[in-house]
């Protein structure tokens, strides 16, 4: 622990601190008040609050359209990955693997690299291999981009398993496929629902890729982006506001799940 | 290691056997190389090679040539927009370190568990919609913004600034708000590793604070500094979404040049090749924090 014994200097330490939770927050207040009220010629009528802007996204099948096919999206992504990252991570830690430390650098490679890159290297490739632009593509797409983080979570817990546990129930005579059903699994659940719960977060807001290698449909954040481009509204602010309150959510569920033990081993070690 | 760790190579076997066995083992690898193969290294293999290819009409040619290359060098349109990007970006990592640092620094003085909630608090703003944060960051900065409201109501200025609205600038602050968190983490987790006895250590030899924390702590914790830069600069360049959102006309970056070339201007050739470069820029950003992030963990 470092000591600001300096008042004068942990006052300041403070204040920017303060500062920057300004920064990172604030501006998110501003289309969450402004979806209460009423918008007309440009200036938000502050005099009464409303939910209008809350019951008209109801009737916005645009909106509608994009959600579902956010959720289908993310659905498709959530359970692609969590099986391939799964499959990785066994055959990463497996003694028998060939080339893993390749294979690990390609899972990596579309997470370090821009999306850009990512997303027209999918676009071209589509293209190349005369495959229309749908859904799919969208799905593939996601699934490539949150494996690298899925794969990472799950790894990370398995090698955190002692190995005598795979020993011993190989030792009572298991199967490969027995060990992996009745041993790892139930001690790889909660890293899997923690990583699927960051993929489908990741996957909801993900917006570069999925603008490249889109066909007709739009998910929620390319619906959003489209209609950002045209101002400041009410109905996007309700829009806005909803999206803020499922991430958080999903937000507190992946804490729950991954950092309890994170931030108690911190705690203990200071 | 846990499975197949019942697995080992029998070495009782003959020496046939032995690489029947071997080849086994990488007919048992193509499943897990399959789906990273297919969709990972042949898309960018493949859009490698398109960088070499040319348009014309709006057909593909597909016979090599160095001609986007070539051109983006000898273009003046490009080069400087590509300079003009490289400042941006790191104009962009050193003030979000600007601002990282003193918070990861202040994070470091609390005690226990406020110290990650605060953390995990910073971190919040990572999971939430990047459309979203850009969007609210614009409704701050615009000409009818909540700033210049502010300022306006404050008597602070008579008409709307429009130093920040649409341009270079407001494309700057834009991703200095974003990309804050990135940095935090990095820094936050090198000043955790600095060893408390060396301060200590450093304070009963007489050293004023300033002095342990330039000779000291500082020097410890740049791996996180430098890691942070790098992050900070790849997310900064690659991004072309707060540009498109907060750049106007003015405010062109690499990124949106990309872009263009796979809607209005239709040539997915030199896209690529202009792809190829930010990647190379990307992987000596990454190399350079990595080189970098690495010197103190070893000492």
């Amino acid at each position: 622990m470092i000591r600001v014994s300096s008042h004068a200097g942990a006052l300041f330490l403070a204040i920017l601190t303060s500062f920057v939770f300004v920064l990172l927050y604030g501006p998110l207040a501003v289309p969450i008040v402004s979806s209460f009220f009423s918008v007309s010629h440009g200036a938000v009528d502050w005099s009464q609050p409303t939910l209008a802007a809350y019951f008209a996204l109801t009737g916005n099948d645009s909106v509608l359209d994009a959600l579902r096919t956010t959720l289908i999206v993310g659905a498709g992504a959530v359970a692609l990955s969590v099986c391939l990252g799964t499959g990785l991570a066994l055959y990463y830690a497996s003694p028998n693997a060939v080339g893993q430390e390749f294979l690990q650098f390609l899972i990596f490679l579309p997470f370090l690299m821009p999306p850009i890159i990512t997303g027209l290297a999918l676009l071209i490739f589509f293209r190349e291999i005369d495959f229309e632009r749908s859904l799919v593509t969208i799905i593939i797409g996601h699934t490539i981009f949150v494996l690298a983080l899925v794969y990472r979570t799950i790894l990370t817990r398995l090698q955190s398993l002692s190995n005598s546990l795979v020993e011993a129930s190989y030792d009572l005579g298991a199967s490969g496929w027995q060990t992996f059903r009745l041993i790892l699994l139930p001690n790889l659940a909660s890293a899997m629902a923690g990583a699927a719960i960051l993929a489908f977060a990741l996957s909801f807001d993900e917006t570069m890729i999925t603008l490249l290698v889109t066909g007709t449909q739009s998910t929620l954040p390319v619906r959003l982006w489209a209609m950002m481009r045209l101002g400041f509204t009410p109905d996007i602010n309700a829009l806005v506001a909803l999206i803020l309150l499922f991430t958080t959510v999903l937000c507190l569920l992946a804490v729950r799940f991954l950092i309890p033990a994170g931030i108690a081993a911190g705690a203990e070690g200071d | 290691m846990p499975l197949g760790a019942g697995m080992k190579a029998p070495s009782h076997l003959a020496g046939e056997d032995q690489s029947a066995w071997r080849l086994g083992r990488w007919a048992a690898a193509a499943p897990a190389f399959a789906v990273p193969l297919c969709l990972i290294l042949a898309p960018i293999a493949l859009f490698l090679a398109y960088s070499f290819f040319s348009v014309d009409h709006g057909n593909v040619v597909y016979s090599p040539t160095i001609a986007n290359y070539v051109r983006f060098f000898t273009d003046p349109i490009f080069l400087p927009i590509f300079w003009q990007t490289l400042l941006l970006c790191l104009a962009v990592a050193i003030l979000c370190v600007l601002f990282a640092y003193p918070v990861a620094y202040f994070l470091t003085s609390l005690r226990g568990r406020r110290r990650y909630v605060l953390l995990v608090l910073l971190l919040v703003p990572l999971l939430m919609s990047y459309v979203i944060k850009i969007y609210a960051v614009r409704s701050i900065l615009g000409g009818n913004g909540m700033l210049n409201r502010t300022l306006l109501a404050l008597g602070v200025i008579d008409k709307p600034l429009m130093l920040f609205v649409f341009n270079l600038n407001a494309v700057l602050l834009t991703l200095t708000v974003l990309l804050i968190p990135f940095a935090v983490l990095p820094i936050f987790l090198s000043l955790e590793r600095v060893p408390r006895a060396l301060r200590h250590a450093s304070a009963d030899l007489g050293a004023s604070q300033a002095q342990t924390f330039w000779r000291i702590t500082f020097p410890l914790s740049f791996p996180g500094v430098a890691s942070a830069m790098s992050f900070v600069f790849v997310l900064a360049i690659g991004d072309f979404l707060t540009p498109q959102m907060v750049g106007g006309q003015s405010g062109f970056t690499f990124g949106r040049i990309i872009y263009s070339q796979f809607g209005m201007a239709y040539n997915w050739p030199f896209g690529a090749a202009l792809s190829v470069i930010l990647a190379a820029v990307v992987i000596l950003a990454i190399s350079l924090g990595g080189r970098f992030g690495r010197r103190g963990e070893r000492t």
